[in-house]
């Protein structure tokens, strides 16, 4: 699994770096890379594209999980006289970058405020290095047991328990112009070809969102 | 079996009765001023059991459907069908506005997932879809028939019918087949179709749904102009116009441009020809229980609509 990641608009990344100068860049080693987000590549294109716009780049480093706090403590420890004279960090990672390098800082340097370079897009499935696709949103109730490992949550434009809506024409949804598998139809054709049509016909209750409207944490020791 | 015991409306009386049913279709636009559609209910009111009153179809803003409901219902004292979709509104606001329609006098609803907001002119609002259109008919049968929602007790209950949409266009047909299963499993008192216009995948669709017991109200489309059955035909996905209709209503405007009277006539006469044999098939065949005309805008075709009910009867 690789969380995929697209780059910001330099302009926007600029507009977030207005009030900094001295910048440190963090460049995440494995998700990033894969996407070329970031990794070496990525912090070196944005390092020379920084530099040209006038800031000074501190220290550049290229962690192996960003989004784990005990390699962030350990890679910070690395750098600590640079981060002194540091003004802000742009970390070209995963949005969980920002959160982890954040707590990972705020003793000792919550004056540095953290700014991201990418986008997060979704929890991909890698085709090949450029081809990623949602096929999981990571509800926190998972259905694909009885929906032939395909999910409505994700593959259906509206997230529907019961589908297919009005919006499928001749298998494809409404959404992106007729373009797009619909998801319920998928569904369909999967537990079909299962002989598990039982699974299809059964009627399903509205997802409970009791549980997973709000922000999740799984602690187990 | 979804048996109809009770008439909370006039619609629930006429299917507890098993009479043919007809209703009509309004679409209040952009607007605060219902004027023209009332204008257009009280035209259709003498010829139809009750009128849908949409709910921002294709994603387009227009008017709250419940408020329009309530205003037609008042000021053309035609009964109404309110449309409500799920795309808006989460299941909490939607049990409030069902008590909501209830204490309007709103006794009727259809169930409808609703098109996407990325189709219409607000694609930037966020689609809720928190429930859909079969858990919707099963929220209103809880709340109708048990008086609770959610096991709590609704001090004043709601007394509505709920319907629900089927697609006989819809291919694979057997997904939408299976669907309406769930459909009427929630609880649907009626269905009513999408507009249809091919006779043999009509009679296989609904001897196919036939099983479930849910009353069935074919959506059809009689078209006013050749430029509406033109446009129905290259901007509705999924149903086409058949060519020798497109060549017909062709033939009538451009033969009878001179003389509008004559040519509204020939349109009017042209439906009448086309719909009372398909309808008269149908019914020979047991698979209707009535017919919800979605023609919006052309009141004048009702009481052709009735002779065709009164000869096929």
């Amino acid at each position: 699994m690789t969380v995929i990641t697209t780059k910001k608009p330099f302009e926007e990344v600029l507009t977030a770096l207005k009030k900094s100068r001295k910048i440190a860049i963090v460049s995440c080693g494995s998700c990033a890379a894969m996407c070329q987000t970031g990794g070496t590549e990525g912090a070196k294109e944005m390092a020379e594209k920084l530099e040209n716009e006038g800031f000074e780049i501190t220290t550049i480093i290229v962690p192996e999980e960003v989004c784990d706090n005990r390699v962030m403590k350990k890679d910070f420890r690395q750098i600590e006289e640079e981060l002194k004279d540091t003004d802000a960090i742009l970390t070209l990672s995963c949005g969980l970058g920002v959160a982890s390098i954040t707590e990972v800082l705020a003793t000792k340097h919550p004056d540095i405020p953290v700014f991201i370079g990418t986008n997060t897009e979704f929890m991909g499935m890698t085709e090949r290095i450029g081809r990623f696709y949602m096929r999981c949103r990571g509800c926190g109730d998972c259905l694909l047991n009885e929906t032939g490992g395909i999910c409505p949550i994700t593959t259906c434009a509206k997230s529907l328990m019961n589908g297919p809506c009005g919006g499928m024409v001749d298998g494809k949804c409404e959404v992106g112009n007729y373009e797009r598998d619909c998801g319920w139809v998928l569904i369909y054709r999967r537990l079909k070809e299962l002989g598990r049509l039982d699974l299809y016909s059964k009627l399903r209750d509205p997802v409970d969102w009791s549980e997973s409207g709000h922000q999740r944490e799984v602690v187990w020791r | 079996m979804n048996t109809i015991n009770h008439g909370y409306s006039k619609l629930g009386e006429k299917l507890a009765k098993k009479e043919f049913i007809l209703t009509g279709e309004l679409e209040p636009e952009k607007t605060c001023d219902l004027s023209h559609t009332i204008q257009e209910a009280k035209e259709m009111a003498p010829y139809v059991v009750a009128a849908n009153v949409t709910d921002s179809p294709l994603g387009i803003v227009t008017i709250n459907s419940m408020a329009a409901t309530h205003i037609i219902q008042r000021e053309a004292n035609l009964e109404c069908i309110w449309q409500l979709t799920v795309r808006d509104v989460n299941k909490l606001g939607i049990a409030g506005m069902i008590m909501g329609a209830q204490a309007l006098g709103i006794h009727n609803v259809l169930s409808l997932t609703g098109d996407h907001p990325y189709l219409g002119d607000m694609r930037e609002s966020k689609p809720v879809f928190d429930l859909d259109s079969a858990t919707l008919v099963k929220l209103v049968r809880e709340m109708v028939d048990t008086g609770k929602i959610n096991g709590h007790e609704i001090e004043a209950p709601p007394k509505l019918h709920v319907g629900a949409a089927a697609n006989p266009n819809a291919e694979p047909m057997e997904a939408e087949v299976l669907k309406i299963g769930r459909k009427a499993e929630a609880g649907a008192e009626f269905i009513q179709t999408q507009v249809v216009y091919d006779l043999d995948r009509t009679i296989e669709f609904l001897s196919a749904i036939k099983k479930f017991g849910v009353p069935v109200l074919l959506g059809i489309f009689p078209m006013k102009s050749y430029a509406i059955a033109k446009g129905f035909d290259t901007f509705v996905p999924g149903v086409s116009v058949p060519k020798e209709i497109l060549a017909k209503w062709k033939g009538i405007k451009t033969d009878l441009n001179t003389d509008k009277k004559l040519q509204k006539e020939a349109y009017d006469q042209s439906n009448y020809e086309f719909f009372k044999p398909f309808i008269t098939e149908l019914r020979k065949k047991n698979l209707l229980d009535g017919i919800h005309c979605m023609a919006v805008h052309y009141p004048r075709i009702f009481p052709k609509l009735v002779d065709v009910i009164e000869s096929t009867n």
